[in-house]
């Protein structure tokens, strides 16, 4: 019995010890490096401690912006070493600490210059070019940056083939100089007018090295680059080795960043990026004030913006998301499979499709329709899809037997209005205003048509509706896509459009893989979730990188790896029209929106995808410390923390003075 | 005797079931469909890098040189055979070029750490108090307890773990949100980071301790109770031998066998790591980078953390078979 009782009090004594120095969190942090008190995120509840007081250490929170970071939990925290594998750029690297050449701004349709003065200046036949670079720029350690540090970076990466960029430097340049300390210039192999593109950061790109770190360093490519030095306005003070946080400073010498020349002082003098497991906590963070700027689904948007009074979204009112991102989603098909070789097919499935109804599945209305295969946002309706409307209104498909159907459809935006009206949700009257919320129009909802176009191709229907192939046997679509079927962008096209195709009478599914890219990638699939076009550059009207995904060169046989050409589409046409724009000049406006237009119209007519709507982007700004956040009554840049014009937002932050 | 009968079969059984394991952990993730080379390009395009469409072979070419991929499935199992003998685990695919090894040993530690604590404390007070609950099963406090027990065991994890989150991090703010220590504190040896973990530790161990003590203190209750009713006890009792010897030496004793084989085979699984503990209370660990490893196709780390735990596993049952001796006479003797 006196051994059960040792035996218990031992026990007992251990439970009391952990819960005596677990209770009341750590002592309070020490003065801040600037000085000044760390003070309360939020009022403490009365009778407890408010954990939040203690969670941000010798931070000052009234002059800490923290924001989560998109892709997770960071795998390698003390390799910066971007220009091999994937680093989780986004935690800083891009966003903050870094600058480009150049760097997208898709809010606003700018290309804006950050290492480069200006554009670049190419030769009659796009075999040379020069590049103009900012003078005064200084890297972190206070170095300065020179033409020397680009022709360097391009060297070591033809050097080393362990780098990302190696074979495209390789294949591309025939010689790389320094003209002065700060112009470069570029001999080429083979013409090419896009060449500068590798320089331009459209959610990453080719980054300077520093040299004079490079140049002493044994093994390039797996050298860590820790601490990481850039040319932004932030620099590294310490990241956690589990990867959860990774926490930027103020340059005192910002003013010699690119960011500080161009816009002025960043406000924020400490920036956090946070990982959180999952969704429930990132949103209590925010509640509790411990986290400014997050990326959550649609539920998550609506949970914070009930229960948080501090919290806004993009845009202030419904349907609150980001709606200009500039990625079109949509559905890929795999042509080089029957029946999805044939192009009526692809059209009758696209036919099948109630758009209202397949708007409502996917993305709850919120999303912005594109009849053609880029975005609807940024110039790109301007330039592209509003000079195509009466193009598209004429475009006409043959159903056999002298019987023509003209898809296109100018009210199916106002068919979403209609559904979102219909869901209580507050939609403007306004033509203009509903145009941006949701597009200029899609195509018509037809299933008699795409029955006609089956039929006219040999497929036939069972007695219970059911369609069968021209083969007799049963017609099933299994949907390939990845595993975020609540929330991810792709996901959701293939969860409504197999929806559509069941009430249509085909046997389809959602075939929801861990493996999607890898079979993506092989061809192994029917129909995929996969974007139905490469993005485009979101800013600018060159639409190469749209219409070279259908590049014939790329298209592999189904088995074989083609990671940048899932659909395996291609034409002589298409071919021609790349062709066409690669010759060019990317800075002639005009020519290039009437190439891009030219292509845009095969790519309807052959419909290897279905462009549907936008990304949707869901993110919440709490406003307790931070304000000025680039919402859309308001998007002087970019919104989101994760893009690389993240920096260039920080000189426009306002502190609130809450502490 | 006991080393031929009872020792060195054991030992060839641990040797064989560590070799087949491994080999197993090697085989199955190269039969998926996930090609790690593939996954990482397509990774990189899905966050925003332009790969050169043109350029795709060469860099599927280097990926597979500098992952080891190259030869043929046997050479690649030879090679990995070699890098094993010389403790070499490799790099990780997807956060290359960083060494698997050095990517568990970040992560060990908070897994043990956590793990170690809650399955010991669980065990030694659940089986403590379900001993006692058992053999005093008609008392009030006994039924009480039970009552608990049976709420308690089959609330789902996940939604028990983020109740707590709820009450203690949100609606009381006594504790955080999430993380393993303070933001901006690297781990160091110092009080004042030690303290910072056991505070960001309370949440994600009372979860933990909670439910699996209850498990302990249900399955330790109904042996006590059904050991109670052996006639053995009973002679005992009449034979007036005293409570606390019964209790201690004939009931508690003999009830704890099967919970000995059972606190073997969790110590073991503290190697696969906590993965919805980690995910709901974003705490590091080793589960985490278990289900990131196998959704990119990272065949090194998955390889890496499953021979921790294979070989973790394989050991404490043969340290559970090799001390059984000292608690069940019946082996000795045998």
């Amino acid at each position: 019995m006196r051994r059960t009782r040792l035996l218990l009090t031992g026990l007992l004594l251990v439970v009391s010890l952990i819960i005596a120095a677990c209770g009341g969190g750590p002592a309070a942090p020490a003065a801040t490096p600037a000085g000044s008190a760390t003070t309360p995120a939020a009022p403490a509840p009365a009778g407890g401690t408010d954990a939040t007081l203690t969670e941000f250490g010798d931070l000052p929170r009234h002059e800490t912006l923290i924001v989560d970071i998109l892709t997770g939990r960071v795998g390698s925290p003390d390799d910066f070493n971007n220009w091999v594998g994937w680093k989780w750029r986004d935690r800083g690297m891009q966003n903050l600490a870094n600058e480009p050449l150049w760097s997208v701004d898709f809010a606003t349709g700018k290309i804006i210059p950050g290492l480069a003065e200006g554009d670049p200046v190419y030769n009659a036949d796009f075999t040379a070019l020069t590049i103009p670079l900012r003078k005064g720029v200084t890297w972190h350690d206070g170095q300065p940056f020179t033409a020397a540090d680009v022709v360097f970076t391009v060297e070591t990466l033809m050097k080393h083939e362990g780098f990302g960029d190696n074979s495209f430097f390789v294949e591309n340049v025939k010689s790389v100089s320094a003209v002065d300390d700060h112009t470069v210039a570029f001999e080429l192999n083979a013409p090419n007018s896009r060449f500068h593109t590798r320089f331009l950061d459209r959610w990453g790109c080719t980054w300077i090295m520093p040299k004079h770190i490079w140049e002493s360093v044994e093994d390039p490519v797996t050298f860590k680059f820790n601490p990481f030095i850039g040319t932004g306005p932030y620099k590294l003070h310490s990241f956690d080795p589990s990867g959860f946080w990774t926490i930027w400073e103020k340059r005192a010498d910002w003013d010699k960043s690119p960011t500080g020349m161009m816009y002025g002082e960043p406000k924020p003098k400490y920036v956090i990026f946070r990982y959180f497991a999952n969704e429930g906590a990132k949103i209590l963070a925010q509640l509790t004030h411990q986290v400014d700027v997050v990326n959550v689904s649609s539920d998550g948007l609506k949970a914070v913006l009930t229960q948080c009074d501090s919290c806004r979204a993009y845009q202030l009112n419904w349907p609150y998301v980001v709606n200009n991102d500039p990625a079109q989603t949509g559905i890929t098909f795999n042509t080089a499979r029957a029946p999805y070789d044939n192009r009526d097919v692809r059209w009758a499935l696209l036919l099948a499709i109630d758009i209202a109804e397949y708007m409502g599945i996917a993305v709850d209305g919120t999303g912005a329709l594109s009849p053609v295969h880029i975005p609807s946002l940024s110039n790109y309706p301007k330039d592209f899809i509003q000079p195509m409307l009466p193009w598209l209104e004429e475009f006409t498909l043959d159903l056999g037997n002298g019987e023509t159907f003209k898809p296109f459809d100018r009210n199916a935006s106002q068919r979403i209005a209609e559904y979102a009206r219909s869901r209580g949700y507050a939609v403007p009257d306004d033509p203009a205003e509903q145009a941006k919320l949701f597009g200029y129009g899609w195509y018509k909802y037809a299933p008699d048509v795409a029955e006609k176009l089956l039929v006219k191709n040999g497929f036939t229907k069972t007695s219970d509706g059911k369609w069968l192939l021209p083969d007799g046997t049963p017609w099933k679509i299994r949907c390939l896509t990845g595993t975020q079927l609540a929330t991810g962008m792709g996901e959701r096209n293939c969860v409504a459009a197999v929806q559509q195709w069941k009430r249509f009478g085909i046997d389809a599914e959602v075939y929801s893989s861990e493996a999607a890219a890898s079979l993506n990638a092989t061809g192994d699939f029917d129909v995929s979730s996969n974007w139905p076009a490469q993005e485009p550059w979101g800013a600018g009207p060159d639409l190469y990188r749209v219409l070279d995904y259908y590049n014939s060169a790329y298209v592999k046989p189904v088995g074989e790896n083609t990671s940048g050409h899932p659909s395996r589409w291609s034409s002589p046409e298409m071919d021609a029209t790349i062709e066409k724009l690669r010759q060019t000049d990317p800075t002639n406006y005009q020519a290039v929106v009437d190439v891009g237009i030219e292509g845009l119209k095969i790519a309807v007519r052959e419909m290897p995808g279905i462009p549907t709507y936008g990304y949707v982007g869901f993110i919440a700004w709490d406003q307790t410390y931070w304000t000025n956040w680039p919402g859309a009554e308001n998007p002087y840049t970019q919104p989101y923390t994760h893009w690389g014009p993240f920096k260039y937002m920080t000189p426009f932050l306002q502190p609130t003075g809450t502490r | 005797m006991f080393l031929k009968q009872y020792l060195i079969p054991r030992l060839i059984q641990y040797v064989l079931v560590i070799f087949l394991g491994i080999t197993a952990v090697f085989f199955i993730p190269r039969l998926l469909p996930n090609d790690p080379v593939l996954r990482t390009i397509a990774e990189m395009r899905a966050r925003g890098s332009y790969l050169e469409p043109g350029a795709m072979d060469k860099i599927i070419a280097d990926l597979q040189q500098m992952y080891g991929l190259e030869g043929t499935l046997f050479d690649q199992y030879l090679a990995f055979w070699g890098r094993l003998f010389r403790g070499d685990l490799g790099v990780s695919f997807f956060q290359f070029p960083t060494p698997v090894l050095d990517l568990i040993m970040t992560a060990l530690p908070w897994t043990t750490g956590l793990l170690l604590t809650t399955t010991l404390l669980s065990w030694a007070l659940g089986n403590l108090i379900g001993g006692f609950a058992g053999y005093y099963a008609n008392r009030r406090w006994s039924r009480a307890l039970d009552t608990v027990a049976m709420v308690v065991r089959p609330l789902p994890y996940y939604i028990f773990a983020f109740a707590l989150l709820l009450l203690f991090a949100y609606l009381l703010r006594w504790f955080p949100v999430s993380g393993g220590a303070r933001l901006g504190m690297r781990p160091s040896w110092t009080w004042t980071f030690v303290q910072s973990v056991l505070w960001h530790s309370v949440l994600p161990a009372l979860s933990i301790f909670i439910l699996s003590a209850a498990v302990w203190f249900q399955t330790m209750k109904l042996v006590v109770q059904n050991i109670n009713a052996e006639s053995f006890v009973a002679y005992a009792k009449l034979s007036g031998v005293r409570e606390h010897r019964i209790v201690s030496r004939y009931v508690i004793r003999n009830a704890l066998l099967p919970q000995i084989t059972g606190l073997g085979l969790s110590l073991g699984l503290i190697f696969s790591g906590a993965l919805i503990t980690e995910i709901v209370y974003s705490y590091p660990g080793l589960g985490t980078l278990l289900y990131n490893a196998i959704v990119n196709g990272d065949y090194n780390l998955i390889m890496g953390i499953t021979i921790f735990s294979i070989v973790a596993i394989t050991t404490s049952v043969l340290i559970v078979d090799l001390i059984y001796p000292f608690f069940d006479p019946r082996i000795r003797y045998r």
